[in-house]
């Protein structure tokens, strides 16, 4: 009796202390995971103290010196190179190694072994699009050239010997959550962080919905509704400017595609939140006589950010700024002598091709009249907590991948079936590495110049600014030399003529130096006017941001830090001043439009979309509602068999203001009336009213007001784990305004404003979360709250170890 | 006496090692000292509980104390104090199980 009960009891508490240690489901274990000595609480953070430290790490050839300031910036200085990109992998993988070994998980499609089935439609997505292939071309890149490889594997070593030493209790609180444990880092890894950033930059298209567009309305009507330049524009580089080149020849316009497109594509269309701003003002313009530059990059808004601060030293290099973890170097800065910051060109440079097969086994497409051969390649997953791995084959021809085929479950929407994919991301190489390696230790205008043939994709608008007092702007990025019009539709996969082909000469994309206006910008527009000798796309971000951006630089002459400050959060909304005083004027004429409170609010607003202010909650609804009421009818946009494009928003108020009698106005699904620009003024404005009232309650100061009815949330990257995001921050602004916050948490990434001088710079910046990648860190989301408010810190740029700024609170010494 | 052992123990050999060294603590001190299957488990589960219970809190409260509450929110767990009761519960059942699993070993051996 006694060995049974002595048995019993052991299998009892060996039962469940095994139990506890094995992960339950989804969830964790929760032994270690509640263990106050190894899980969950061991996440929270003591406050930042005075402190100095020392470390031993294998791999260091010298001393390495970081001071931390109060915001928790690292500032690194190290007696080599080697030691400086080792230190600054080991510094970020303490605060973001999670984020950086998620993204790669996603660019790798491998997220569904860490997240389980539901990743698993987005990982093959990500695969598809040829992320891993690229990122293996780049890696191959890095090491052909001795500074790059040393950049990237110095990196790596140093994040490696972090992971190396880490204990489970100091994980990030999303491993012990999620239940996995970072891999080792690569050069491998790193350039699947910069697919990342290519995907989220230009895997979009329009080609699907403008195909539908043509085939429903033909040429005429696509020419007149969907111009190749906007109506209203404010060109990065000025017009007028003369291009100092000759250029190459460009191909013929070859036939268009005759046949009609059969798949349906459901490929993300406009997102006028992934933008940004830059400029930089000549010293002619500003107070000191040098140089101010600035620069706000639009990003989905996350937590942990996408940005980290950092100063790197070494006796080559002294340079501040932010980079995205995963990704050494700086990104985004300023040296004692340059600054240079970054916004999106968003050239058309994602098309798809009709493939026409030999037969149903899709094992020969047609090309140049031959039939060429489809490769086929099997991408594997191994899902977490499926037994088996899941297969997915993917077709290939010379043009990419057949991003869906028949029977494939796509990741977005609707089956985009039989069309290949070409685009930027797996076929540019150039070397970001040596970009940055370059750009952080340029001295001058020439240095800034020679990065270019390096920076291949995305396509940036590089700005730059010197204490030389050179300014200039650069549409830096290996571009497809197109024929007009070349993927605006869906391209002919049979005709050699639609291929891509060549490239445009890298000295050749746009660029100037010290233009006459004494100063460069960039807002996502056209880079160029119709001047300009290539095709780049036929839409870019809305102008209204570079207009107001450059009307308000024309008017600066003593420009200071904090007139480029003010300047980022500019609420004008320029929509609204183009457009509202023509809507005012119809709503007057109708006594039931004119006797409701909103007109009053609109015809008393101060077109600034301020957070306080009623105005832009009724403005941006309505315009939104009368685009849609305008075109919706004959241009469907969400229609599911053949969806259309709805003309931009600069061609529907060139049409309200110049024909307001066009056919266009009238709503094809009411065949007894005959609707005019009034009417659906009239209606969309009773129609947005009652939805805002549904939504918001009657007019109100509080709740209809615009930083309440707009909010921008800030979500941790596992959107399920709310509590680690930061939801309806209240600020002004919105998609199309200079200060670009948008509801669906877009915006301004980083702030930054440089102030270029002989001596030693001075310079501000925040972004919305903080250094910590560690949700029960005080420096998670420190700087969230003056980012809304729209202040910025000013940032510490040490000239030495030596100096003793007061902002140095810690030091960490690592040796060997 | 037992009681203090055991936190002892468990506290050095957890601060050094996996959390599952604490039910082997208190079940090796339990074989060696136990007088009874109930106060085993008693004595095993308070020691344990009380020291989980209080380094949670000292982890909350002496730092930032940040964390608690949005691992409750994404556990769906309505607020701190239930976590750290949970958090007290999980420790001290295995190891008063284990306490008592040492107890009777003591006797079959005996």
């Amino acid at each position: 009796m006694k060995y049974i009960r002595a048995l019993l009891s052991l299998l009892v508490a060996g039962g469940l202390t095994y139990l506890l240690n094995q992960p339950l489901g989804p969830a964790p274990a929760l032994g270690p995971f509640f263990s106050p000595f190894t899980g969950f609480w061991q996440n929270d953070e003591a406050p930042q103290k005075v402190s100095s430290s020392e470390l031993k790490l294998q791999g260091l050839k010298g001393e390495v010196i970081v001071k931390y300031d109060d915001n928790g910036v690292p500032h690194i200085f190290a007696q080599n190179d080697e030691d400086l990109f080792f230190a600054q992998g080991y510094i970020i993988a303490r605060d973001r190694l999670w984020q950086m070994d998620f993204y790669t998980r996603v660019t790798s499609g491998r997220l569904s072994e860490v997240m389980g089935p539901l990743a698993l439609d987005f990982d093959r997505y990500n695969r598809r699009l040829q992320l891993p292939e690229g990122a293996a071309k780049l890696a191959e890149v890095f090491m052909k050239d001795p500074d790059s490889k040393l950049v990237a594997e110095s990196y790596s070593a140093g994040i490696n010997a972090y992971i190396e030493q880490v204990e489970y209790k100091d994980l990030a609180i999303e491993f012990k959550i999620l239940g996995y444990s970072p891999e080792p880092w690569s050069p491998l890894k790193t350039a699947l962080v910069e697919m990342l950033m290519r995907k989220d930059m230009n895997a979009r298209s329009d080609d699907y919905r403008m195909s539908n567009t043509l085939a429903a309305h033909g040429k005429e009507v696509v020419k007149d509704l969907f111009p190749n330049y906007p109506i209203e524009e404010s060109p990065i580089i000025p017009k007028g400017t003369k291009w100092g080149f000759t250029p190459v020849a460009v191909p013929k316009v070859p036939e268009m595609l005759k046949a009609s497109v059969a798949a349906r594509l459901d490929i993300e269309s406009e997102n006028p939140g992934i933008g940004s701003n830059n400029w930089a003002v000549h010293g002619s313009r500003t107070a000191t006589g040098l140089p101010l530059l600035s620069n706000d990059p639009h990003l989905g808004l996350s937590l942990p950010s996408i940005w980290y601060q950092m100063q790197l030293v070494s006796p080559t290099v002294n340079v501040y700024g932010v980079c995205v973890p995963g990704w050494p170097g700086i990104g985004i800065g300023f040296n004692k002598d340059i600054a240079w910051g970054m916004t999106n060109v968003g050239s058309d440079v994602f098309d798809f091709y009709q493939i026409q097969f030999k037969d149903k086994t899709q094992k020969e497409y047609q090309h140049d009249g031959q039939w060429r051969p489809v490769t086929m390649k099997i991408n594997e997953f191994r899902v977490k907590e499926e037994a088996k791995a899941v297969q997915d084959t993917v077709r290939y021809t010379h043009h990419g991948p057949i991003l869906y085929s028949d029977g494939q479950t796509p990741f977005m929407g609707d089956l985009p079936v039989g069309h290949a994919l070409t685009w930027i991301g797996p076929v540019a190489v150039g070397n970001s590495l040596k970009a940055l390696y370059m750009i952080n230790r340029a001295k001058n205008y020439d240095d800034y110049r020679a990065i270019m043939p390096y920076l291949a994709s995305p396509a940036f608008n590089v700005v730059f600014a010197s204490n030389q007092n050179d300014v200039a702007i650069t549409s830096a990025g290996q571009l497809p030399l197109k024929w007009k019009e070349q993927g605006k539709f869906v391209l002919d996969g049979a005709n050699p003529a639609h291929d891509w082909r060549d490239w445009i000469p890298v000295e050749q994309n746009p660029y100037v130096k010290n233009p006459a206006r004494g100063y460069v910008s960039s807002a996502n527009q056209f880079p160029a006017d119709p001047s300009y000798p290539y095709y780049l796309g036929w839409k870019f971000a809305p102008g209204e941001r570079g207009i107001r951006i450059n009307e308000r630089l024309e008017k600066m002459t003593q420009a200071t830090i904090d007139s480029l400050r003010l300047l980022q959060n500019d609420n004008f909304n320029v929509e609204a001043r183009r457009v509202l005083p023509d809507l005012l004027k119809i709503l007057e004429k109708d006594s039931s439009s004119k006797a409701n409170p909103a007109y009053q609010i609109l015809a008393s607003w101060n077109l600034r979309n301020d957070p306080e202010e009623l105005g832009p909650t009724i403005f941006e609804r309505w315009v939104k509602e009368l685009r849609l009421a305008i075109w919706d009818d004959d241009f469907p946009s969400t229609d599911k068999k053949a969806p259309m494009m709805l003309p931009t928003r600069d061609r529907t108020w060139a049409l309200l203001q110049k024909q307001p009698n066009s056919k266009w106005f009238d709503d094809k699904r009411t065949p007894k009336k005959t609707e005019t620009a009034a009417d659906i003024v009239r209606t969309t404005f009773a129609a947005t009213i009652d939805s805002l009232i549904d939504k918001h309650g009657r007019i109100n100061e509080e709740s209809w007001a615009w930083g309440k009815a707009k909010g921008t949330d800030i979500k941790h990257l596992v959107p399920l784990f709310k509590s680690f995001s930061r939801m309806d921050v209240i600020n002004g602004g919105g998609a199309n305004i200079v200060n670009a916050t948008t509801e669906g948490g877009h915006g301004p990434s980083w702030r930054m404003v440089v102030q270029l001088d002989k001596t030693w710079p001075k310079a501000f910046g925040l972004y919305p979360g903080g250094q910590s990648g560690n949700p029960g860190s005080r420096l998670y989301d420190n700087m969230i709250d003056r980012w809304a408010k729209g202040e910025l810190n000013e940032l510490v740029f040490l000239k030495s170890k030596e100096e003793n700024h007061p902002k140095i609170i810690s030091t960490l010494k690592l040796g060997k | 006496m037992l009681y203090v052992l055991i936190i002892l123990f468990s506290a050095i050999a957890q601060y050094f090692g996996p959390w599952w060294l604490m039910p082997i603590v208190c079940f090796v001190l339990c074989l060696w000292k136990a007088d009874a299957a109930l106060k085993a488990f008693g004595v095993a589960f308070f020691a344990a509980a009380t020291l989980w219970l209080g380094y949670a809190s000292y982890q909350h409260f002496v730092n930032e104390g940040l964390i608690g509450q949005k691992v409750a929110d994404i556990f769906k767990i309505p607020n701190v104090l239930v976590l750290v009761v949970i958090t007290t519960l999980i420790g001290g059942i295995v190891s008063g199980f284990a306490g008592m699993a040492g107890y009777y070993c003591r006797r079959a051996l005996a």
